[in-house]
């Protein structure tokens, strides 16, 4: 017996308007900042983690800078300069990028493909989503942290306005980087290095354990010629009012400069990845 | 004993060869590791380009409390990673399998994995640890060498104790993540500066609660007569036996606690 199956004829396929994607987006946000917020105990233990590692730093500077200013850094800026660095690189913490490898690995991502939103704007959306949660608890600690060592110095007067744009750019920033070594994934199959190389460039090049001044020569001119610099250097700098007049809107410039061209090269690599993927099993 | 130690062996041969089927992995975790330590040292390195010492340690006093650190991971990483497959095992009522096998469960699951970034850590500890040996300038005596050596050897079970201590915590969290060990993990990275740095709390977490000190610092001030107290690294082999105790201790616990998956 065979039964007539009529197939509901398909509505005509039709661009969906501005406002239906900007939704679609905000509700990608949200729903990263809820899973954040649902599984947050690991996330804390996270944060655990990373707090533990700056509380190192303000240690090992405190001593440092014991005996007085060193290569025109004292103890109030320091504290200042590693705490904003701090909170910078809480941002974009890694999950954007364990979300995405996780996908690409187990091939989920050919669910993201046919999906009809913009792949790179949907994970952004999900990095300002978990950057909300991101961002208070890394106030908090360093509000904590602040208190503890003593108090820091409010934002310096003459580059505020420099240091606002700076702190607006950080999180793009960040997610350029990240979402470039997600997409490595595609070639490599591997995650954690990936991951770890990634940290351990950011961490040495943005300048958030040792300000970039304190390099030589050589090594400075290396770090100013790479993206990282505006991840924790900049801001940190604008915020203890080292950097100013036009230094300072030069350096916001580099650090949009890079925003806008990481943006565009993720986009490149989305199209050679999309077709580097392999789907194992049906 | 030795039979103990014929299957652990042969346990972790099984998971080298596995291992080593992925070739490309195999390289992107050992560069990983160089970066993330070389980043270190950089730091280290631009710091005391500006200042002679800090508190009384100098560049390569420090180079080798950091280089054992990176040995005792590369260590840990190599001989006992499978501590860091308990939070997922246990989730996944993986012990299941290991407890019906004839062989210490603790020892399987120490011998059920092994680290990639291991060989790239004892590569670049290694060198470090040469480096810092040659320039940190004290007068070898017979007497100095074999406390080194002795002190030395036991620094790795430190952290391997520890480690398994703290991955215990997946028997009463239940996560498939391992977040909880991973905040101590990062905690014991404290021990890759001169501990005399830090207020008295952090001083006592890392020599007395979890005495993280002992895989780098303490060893390193017995080596090099340094600090008020190097007398406590002889006690090197005392603390990490206490570790290895501590971890079996936690790891029988979370066995009576051990319900399986369900399903």
């Amino acid at each position: 017996m065979t039964a007539a199956v009529t197939l509901p004829s398909a509505p005509p396929r039709r661009t969906p308007t501005v406002r239906q994607t900007l939704r679609a987006y905000r509700a990608m946000g949200r729903a990263a900042f809820r899973s954040l917020v649902a599984y947050q105990t690991s996330f804390l233990f996270g944060l655990l983690a990373t707090t533990l590692a700056a509380v190192a730093m303000l240690y090992l500077w405190r001593s440092v800078l014991a005996a007085g200013r060193v290569n025109g850094f004292d103890w109030p800026a320091m504290k200042a300069y590693l705490l904003v660095a701090f909170v910078a690189g809480s941002l974009v913490s890694s999950y954007v990028d364990y979300r995405m490898a996780g996908r690409i690995q187990q091939g989920d991502v050919a669910m993201d493909l046919v999906r009809p939103v913009d792949y790179q704007r949907s994970r952004l959306a999900e990095a300002l989503g978990f950057g909300g949660y991101e961002l208070g608890t890394g106030l908090v600690v360093a509000a904590a942290a602040a208190a503890l060592f003593g108090g820091v110095p409010a934002p310096a007067h003459r580059s505020l306005g420099a240091f606002a744009v700076s702190a607006v750019l950080v999180l793009p920033l960040r997610f350029g980087i990240v979402y470039i070594s997600a997409l490595v994934v595609f070639w490599t199959r591997n995650y954690v290095g990936v991951q770890s190389a990634r940290i351990a460039l950011i961490t040495l090049f943005s300048g958030s354990l040792v300000p970039l001044s304190f390099f030589p020569g050589w090594l400075q001119g290396l770090a100013a010629a790479l993206p990282f610099a505006g991840m924790a250097s900049t801001p940190a700098l604008l915020y203890i009012g080292r950097l100013t007049g036009a230094d300072a809107w030069r350096d916001v410039g580099v650090q949009a400069a890079w925003t806008v061209g990481l943006w565009w090269l993720g986009r490149a690599m989305w199209r050679g990845a999309s077709r580097q993927l392999t789907v194992h099993g049906g | 004993m030795r039979r103990n130690l014929w299957l652990y062996r042969r346990c972790l041969g099984a998971q080298l060869r596995a291992t080593l089927e992925y070739e490309g992995d195999f390289w992107i975790m050992s560069v990983a590791a160089l970066l993330t330590q070389g980043m270190g040292i950089v730091f280290l390195w631009a710091i005391f380009r500006a200042i002679p010492q800090i508190n009384g340690w100098r560049f390569w006093d420090v180079v080798l409390i950091y280089s054992l650190v990176a040995l005792t991971e590369g260590i840990a990483v190599l001989l006992a990673q499978g501590a860091w497959s308990m939070a997922v095992t246990v989730n996944l009522g993986g012990l299941d399998t290991i407890l019906v096998r004839p062989y210490s469960p603790l020892l399987q699951v120490l011998s059920s994995q092994i680290g990639m970034n291991g060989l790239g850590n004892l590569a670049l500890g290694g060198s470090l640890f040469v480096a810092a040996l040659l320039h940190v300038g004290v007068a070898w005596s017979p007497g100095r060498i074999a406390t080194a050596a002795f002190v030395l050897a036991f620094a790795p079970l430190v952290k391997i104790g520890l480690n398994v201590l703290t991955n215990c915590s997946a028997f009463w969290l239940k996560t498939p993540w391992s977040m909880f060990p991973f905040a101590f993990h990062t905690l014991g990275e404290l021990a890759r500066y001169p501990i005399s740095i830090y207020g008295v709390v952090v001083r006592v977490i890392l020599s007395v609660v979890l005495p993280y000190a002992f895989m780098s610092y303490f060893p390193a001030t017995a080596v090099l007569s340094l600090g008020s107290s190097s007398w406590l690294g002889v006690l090197t082999p005392v603390a990490a036996v206490w570790c290895l105790l501590l971890g079996r201790w936690a790891f029988r616990r979370g066995l009576l606690r051990y319900e399986s998956a369900g399903s």
